[in-house]
C-alpha cells in the first residue's frame, strides 16, 4: 500500500512540475497581452486602448506575479475550467477544442497500439521458434528498415502508394463523414504509426522469448510432452512480456509525437494539429492544456504498467 | 571476451547439461537452432561487427564527406533555377542530367539533397554531441556520488523524458527563434536524459567494480577517479549511443522541418520532403522529389541505426564477461 | 507405438515381455566449434520392469547426456549411434513427434533444480493437469481430482490447497514433490531423475528418495536414478553404473558393487565420501585432477591421468568391459581391486597419505 502511495505523490510531483515549466516558459518568453489583443495591447497612449487593456489584466490576472498566477491557474485546470482560448476571434472555451480534438487523436493511438500487438506478437512467437535460422535474420532486417524510416517518410510513401496510386484510402479527413467511413480513414495513419511500433514490440518480445526458451521450465514442460506451439504460446510469452509491457506504455508517449505528424500528413484535426496551431500563435491555455493533457497520460501509463506487472508476476504481488 | 570455447569441468551456466558440452549447446530440447556446430542462438557470443557495419559506415562516411565538401563539389547551386527544356515544364524527372530530378522551380534535387544534407546532419551531430556532454556528465556524476546530488538529477531527467519530445522542441522553438543553433541545442537538451540514463547506469554499474576500489585504496581522490578509471569504460557504450542518438536527432529534425517548424534558411531533408508532399498533386506527378530524400534519409537513418546496434552488441558482450 | 489402453492409473500399461530398457552401445555426440564432444561413448545395459537404476559419476562423465538420451530430449546438435530399445521398440533417433507422445506419458524426468524446472507463472495444478489433459484426454474436474491425489500420493500436506498455489511458495522439497507428481502423472512406465536431491537439504533428501522409491513399488515403474553421490544409490537402487568420461565402467547389482567393487574409480568415489564415525579434522579426500576432454579424450583407460593405481598398460590400452565373479557384474580395468598389482600399489597409497578416508588413517599426514 505505501507503494502505491509513493508511486502516486511521485507522480503528482511531476505534473507540478511539468505544468510549472510551461507555464512558466509561456509567459516569460510569450507575450498573453498581444494574443488577446493584438496590436493595441502594445499602445499605450489611447485611453479606450488603456481601458481594454486593464480590463483584459484583470480578467485573465495578468497583473499578477507569476506564481500567483500559476496558482489560479492550477485550480481552475484541476476543477475542469481549462479557460478560455487566447485569440483575437472570440475566447471560445479550451474545453470545446479539447472535446472536439481529443477523440480523434485517442482513436488514432488506439488503433495504430491494437494493430501494432496484433502484428507484433504472431510474428515474434514465430520468429522465436525459428531463431537465427535464414527467415528469421531476413525478418531483423526487416525490422530494423521498418525502424529506421522515420515516420513523415513512411506517411508519404503511404500515402502516395495507397491513396494517390492505388486510391483505396481518401486523401483527407472529413469530420462529417458517417462512423465507419471516418474509421476508415484513420487507417493508413494508424498504420503509419504501427509499424515503426510493431517493428520495436516484435524485436523486444523475440529477444525476452529466446531468453526465455532457455530455461529449465520450458525443458520441463517439452518432457512432458507438449508441442512446441503449446510451449512457446502457454509457457514462453507470459514470462516474456515484462518488457514489452514496459516499452508498450513508454511508445504510446512516443506515438503522441508520431500522431502529431500524421495528422498533419493526412490532415485529421486532432489533438496534434490542434497543439501545433496553438504554439504558433501563442495561444497559451490551449498549449497549457494540452502539454498537461499529455503528461498526465504519461504519467498514468506507466502507473498502469505498475499495476500490470503485478497482475502477469504474482511474484510482484507478494512484494 | 566470454570464452564459451574452454570446456569446463563443471555446471556453470547450464546446470541441467554437466557435460563439458553445455556452455557450447542450447539448453533447449526440440526447439530449433541453428544447424552450423555451435552456432546457437542469441545466447551464443557475437565478436564481430560484421560486413553491415563496414557498409554502414561506409555509407555514412560517404554522406558525411559530401556534406562537408558541398560547396566544392562539382555539382549546381541548389537554389538556382536551372534553365528549362523547351516543350516541357518542370518538375522534371530523374535522368542522366538531373541524377534526382527536380524540384516545382526546376532546382537540382540532387545537390539539393547534397545541401540539405548539410544541415540535417550537423543539427543531427551538435544534438548528440550536446546530450552527450551535458547528459553525459550529469550521468555519471550522479551514478557516481549517488545520493541528494543523484535524485535530483533523476529527478530533471523524468521531467524531460515526461515531455512528449517533439511537443517540447516546438514549444522552444516558436518561443525562441529557429535558427540552426536553436534548434540543434533544443534537440540537444531532449537527448540530455536518455543519454544521462544510460551513463548513469554505466558509471553506476563500473562505480562498484574492484579497480575502482583499488584505485581509491591507492588514494585517488573522485575526480581522478572518475576521469581515468570510469570515463575511459562508460564512453564504450555511450560511443554506440552517440550513433543512435544522431539518428534520432536527424529524425526529430526532419519531423521538426515536415511541419514546417525547423531552420527558416537553407534546406534540410524534412523540408525537401516537405516541399514535395504538401500537395497532393505534386506528389501524385512527381512523387521523386519526396522520394530522392526520404531515400537518402532512410538509408543514413538504416546505417547510423545499425552501425549504433552493431557496436552496442559487441560492447555489451565484454561487459557481461567482465 | 503401439500400447495398450490405460487399464487405471497408477498401474503401467505396457504388457510385452522382457526388459524394458534396453540399450546398445549408445554414443551420442555433440557438433560444435571445437570439434565433436563425445557425451556419452558407447554405453550398453539393460533394465527390467520395476527396477531401479543408478548411474553414478562427476560432472562431465556423461551421466546426465545418457538419461536425455534415453529420453530423446536433445538439442538439434547432437548426433546419436547404437540403440535404444524401449519396451521391445526402438526409440532412438525417432522423430519428436513420435516421441511426445512417450514424454510424459510412458516416460517422464524430474529435474534438478525444482525451482527454476517449474513454470513461476502457472499454478501448480495447472502444471500437473496438463499433462493429464494432454495424454488421457480428462476433462478439468476429472484431472483436478487425479491431481489432487497424486499430491497426497507424494505426502504432500494440505493437496486441494496446493493446487491454486504457485511455486515460489512452496518450499524446495515440496516443489521436488511437486515434480514428481507431475512426473507420474500419467503413470509411466521409466521415470529419469536427474539429481532429485541435489538442490535440496540433507534431510529432505532421504524423503525424496523413498517417495520415488515408494511410487516405484506401487506403480510398478522402472526408475533410473542419475546423481554423482554414490550415498544415494546405496539404499535406493537394485542396480548401480558408474560413468566416466562418457563411458561406463562399472556395473553390478547395487549390493555386489558395494562389497566387491573392483574399478579403482568406483573406490576413490566410495573413499571421497566422508563418513560420519571418521575423527574430526580427518582430510576430506578428493580425487585429484579433471574429467578428461571429451573432444580429445586420452588414449587408454580414461581416468588413468588421475587413478593412483595406474600403470604402463592403462595408458596406452583400453579396458574392456569384463565380467567379475557373476554374469551381472562387469567393469573396464586391467588391475582391478583385489589383483596383485592393485594390493602392491594399495599400499604406497595408503602410506602416502593420498585418498584415504578410513579411520586412523591419514591424519595430517
Amino acid at each position: 500500500m505505501r507503494f502505491w502511495l509513493q508511486r502516486l505523490g511521485a507522480a503528482i510531483l511531476l505534473l507540478l512540475t511539468v505544468s510549472a515549466l510551461t507555464f512558466g516558459a509561456m509567459n516569460i518568453l510569450g507575450d498573453p497581452l498581444f494574443n488577446i489583443l493584438g496590436p493595441i495591447a502594445g499602445d499605450t497612449e489611447n485611453p479606450e486602448n488603456i481601458a481594454l487593456i486593464e480590463a483584459a489584466e484583470a480578467e485573465y490576472n495578468l497583473d499578477k506575479p507569476l506564481p500567483v498566477r500559476w496558482v489560479i491557474w492550477l485550480g481552475d485546470f484541476v476543477t475542469g475550467d481549462f479557460g478560455v482560448q487566447f485569440s483575437e476571434d472570440g475566447q471560445p472555451p479550451v474545453s470545446d477544442l479539447i472535446a472536439e480534438r481529443l477523440p480523434r487523436t485517442l482513436t488514432l493511438l488506439v488503433m495504430a497500439q491494437l494493430m501494432a500487438v496484433f502484428i507484433s506478437i504472431p510474428w515474434a512467437l514465430w520468429s522465436a521458434s525459428k531463431a537465427n535460422r535464414p527467415v528469421d535474420r531476413a525478418s531483423t532486417v526487416l525490422t530494423f528498415a521498418m525502424i529506421a524510416l522515420p515516420n513523415f517518410a513512411l506517411a508519404v510513401v503511404l500515402k502516395y502508394v495507397f491513396a494517390i496510386q492505388l486510391g483505396w484510402f481518401p486523401l483527407a479527413f472529413t469530420a462529417n463523414d458517417p462512423f465507419w467511413s471516418r474509421m476508415w480513414q484513420m487507417v493508413l495513419p494508424a498504420i503509419t504509426l504501427a509499424i515503426p511500433a510493431a517493428a520495436v514490440y516484435q524485436r523486444l518480445l523475440r529477444t525476452d522469448l529466446i531468453t526465455t526458451l532457455q530455461e529449465d521450465f520450458i525443458l520441463t514442460a517439452r518432457s512432458k510432452g507438449v508441442s512446441r506451439n503449446a510451449v512457446l504460446f502457454k509457457h514462453a510469452l507470459r514470462p516474456s512480456l515484462f518488457s514489452f509491457v514496459t516499452i508498450f506504455a513508454i511508445n504510446t508517449g512516443a506515438l503522441i509525437g508520431g500522431a502529431l505528424i500524421v495528422e498533419n500528413v493526412f490532415l485529421i484535426p486532432g489533438l496534434g494539429r490542434a497543439i501545433v496551431e496553438a504554439i504558433l500563435r501563442e495561444d497559451f491555455p490551449v498549449v497549457l492544456a494540452i502539454v498537461m493533457i499529455v503528461s498526465a497520460a504519461f504519467v498514468i501509463l506507466n502507473l498502469l504498467v505498475d499495476i500490470i506487472y503485478s497482475l502477469i508476476d504474482p511474484r510482484v504481488r507478494a512484494a | 571476451m566470454t570464452d564459451l570455447t574452454r570446456s569446463s569441468g563443471h555446471d556453470t551456466d547450464h546446470p541441467h547439461l554437466d557435460d563439458a558440452a553445455a556452455s557450447l549447446v542450447p539448453a533447449i530440447a526440440g526447439i530449433e537452432s541453428h544447424e552450423v556446430p555451435g552456432d546457437g542462438t542469441e545466447v551464443a557470443a557475437k565478436r564481430r561487427v560484421g560486413w553491415g557495419f563496414w557498409v554502414s559506415v561506409a555509407w555514412i562516411a560517404m554522406v558525411v564527406l559530401a556534406a562537408i565538401l558541398a560547396p566544392w563539389l562539382p555539382i549546381d547551386d541548389p537554389e538556382v533555377t536551372q534553365p528549362t527544356r523547351v516543350g516541357e515544364r518542370p518538375p522534371y524527372p530523374p535522368g542522366s542530367e538531373f541524377w534526382f530530378g527536380t524540384d516545382q522551380l526546376n532546382r537540382d534535387m540532387f545537390s539539393r539533397t547534397i545541401w540539405g544534407a548539410r544541415t540535417s546532419l550537423t543539427v543531427g551531430f551538435v544534438a548528440i554531441a550536446f546530450g552527450m556532454l551535458v547528459g553525459g556528465t550529469l550521468g555519471m556524476l550522479a551514478g557516481y556520488f549517488r545520493g541528494k546530488f543523484d535524485q535530483g538529477v533523476s529527478f530533471v531527467f523524468v521531467v524531460l523524458l515526461s515531455f512528449p519530445a517533439l511537443v517540447l522542441a516546438i514549444l522552444i522553438t516558436a518561443l525562441l527563434d529557429r535558427s540552426l543553433f536553436t534548434i540543434s541545442v533544443t534537440l540537444g537538451i531532449l537527448s540530455v536524459a536518455p543519454v544521462g540514463r544510460v551513463a548513469r547506469a554505466s558509471t553506476i554499474s563500473f562505480a562498484d567494480r574492484e579497480f575502482v576500489l583499488a584505485s581509491r585504496t591507492l588514494g585517488a581522490k573522485n575526480p581522478r577517479i572518475i576521469v581515468r578509471e570510469l570515463l575511459p569504460n562508460v564512453v564504450i557504450p555511450m560511443s554506440a549511443l552517440a550513433l543512435l542518438g544522431m539518428a534520432v536527432a536527424v529524425v526529430a529534425e526532419g519531423g521538426l522541418a515536415f511541419l514546417g517548424l525547423s531552420v527558416e534558411k537553407g534546406s534540410t531533408w524534412g523540408k525537401l520532403i516537405l516541399n514535395g508532399a504538401s500537395s497532393s498533386r505534386d506528389l501524385q506527378e512527381a512523387p521523386w522529389m519526396s522520394f530522392a530524400p526520404i531515400i537518402v534519409l532512410f538509408l543514413t537513418v538504416l546505417a547510423l541505426n545499425f552501425a549504433g546496434d552493431r557496436l552496442r552488441d559487441y560492447f555489451d558482450v565484454k561487459e557481461a564477461a567482465l | 507405438m503401439s500400447v495398450t489402453s490405460p487399464t487405471g492409473l497408477g498401474v503401467s500399461r505396457s504388457t510385452s515381455d522382457g526388459p524394458l530398457l534396453v540399450l546398445d552401445d549408445l554414443k551420442t555426440h555433440f557438433r560444435t566449434e571445437r570439434g565433436l564432444v563425445r557425451a556419452v561413448d558407447g554405453v550398453s545395459l539393460t533394465m527390467e520392469r520395476g527396477e531401479s537404476l543408478g548411474v553414478v559419476g562427476e560432472s562431465g562423465s556423461g551421466k546426465t547426456v545418457l538419461s536425455r538420451s534415453i529420453m530423446g530430449l536433445l538439442p538439434s546438435t547432437a548426433v546419436n549411434h547404437g540403440s535404444v530399445k524401449f519396451a521391445g521398440q526402438e526409440i532412438l533417433g525417432l522423430p519428436t513427434k513420435q516421441m511426445r507422445h512417450l514424454w510424459g506419458a510412458e516416460m517422464s524426468m524430474v529435474f534438478q533444480n525444482p525451482l527454476n524446472s517449474l513454470n513461476p507463472l502457472m499454478r501448480i495444478g495447472k502444471q500437473i493437469t496438463e499433462s493429464l489433459r494432454l495424454h488421457l484426454d480428462m476433462d478439468k474436474s476429472n484431472a483436478e481430482a487425479t491431481a489432487v491425489q497424486l499430491l497426497r500420493d507424494v505426502h504432500i500436506p494440505e493437496p486441494e490447497k496446493r493446487l491454486r498455489q504457485y511455486p515460489h511458495e512452496l518450499s524446495g522439497g515440496m516443489r521436488q514433490r511437486v515434480m514428481i507428481a507431475i512426473a507420474l502423472a500419467c503413470g509411466p512406465t521409466l521415470l529419469l531423475a536427474d539429481e532429485p536431491t541435489t538442490a535440496l537439504d540433507v534431510t529432505v533428501q532421504a524423503q525424496i528418495l523413498d517417495v520415488i522409491n515408494e511410487q516405484r513399488r506401487d506403480r510398478n515403474m522402472s526408475v533410473i536414478l542419475v546423481t554423482h553421490d554414490l550415498g544415494v544409490v546405496a539404499g535406493h537402487t537394485d542396480q548401480v553404473a558408474v560413468m566416466y568420461g562418457g563411458r561406463l565402467v562399472e556395473r553390478a547389482p547395487t549390493r555386489t558393487l558395494f562389497a566387491n567393487m573392483k574399478m579403482p574409480y568406483t573406490k576413490s568415489l566410495m573413499r571421497s565420501i566422508p563418513k560420519l564415525d571418521d575423527p574430526s579434522h580427518t582430510r576430506l579426500a578428493t580425487i585429484p585432477g579433471r574429467p578428461p576432454d571429451l573432444v580429445n579424450p586420452p588414449q587408454g583407460c580414461r581416468f588413468a591421468p588421475r587413478c593412483a593405481y595406474v600403470r604402463d598398460k592403462c595408458r596406452t590400452e583400453e579396458p574392456p568391459l569384463v565380467q567379475a565373479d557373476s554374469p551381472d557384474h562387469v567393469y573396464a580395468c586391467w588391475y582391478p581391486v583385489g589383483s596383485p598389482e592393485f594390493i602392491e600399489r594399495d599400499a604406497e597409497v595408503k602410506a602416502s597419505g593420498l585418498l584415504t578416508a578410513s579411520a586412523g588413517v591419514g591424519m595430517a599426514g
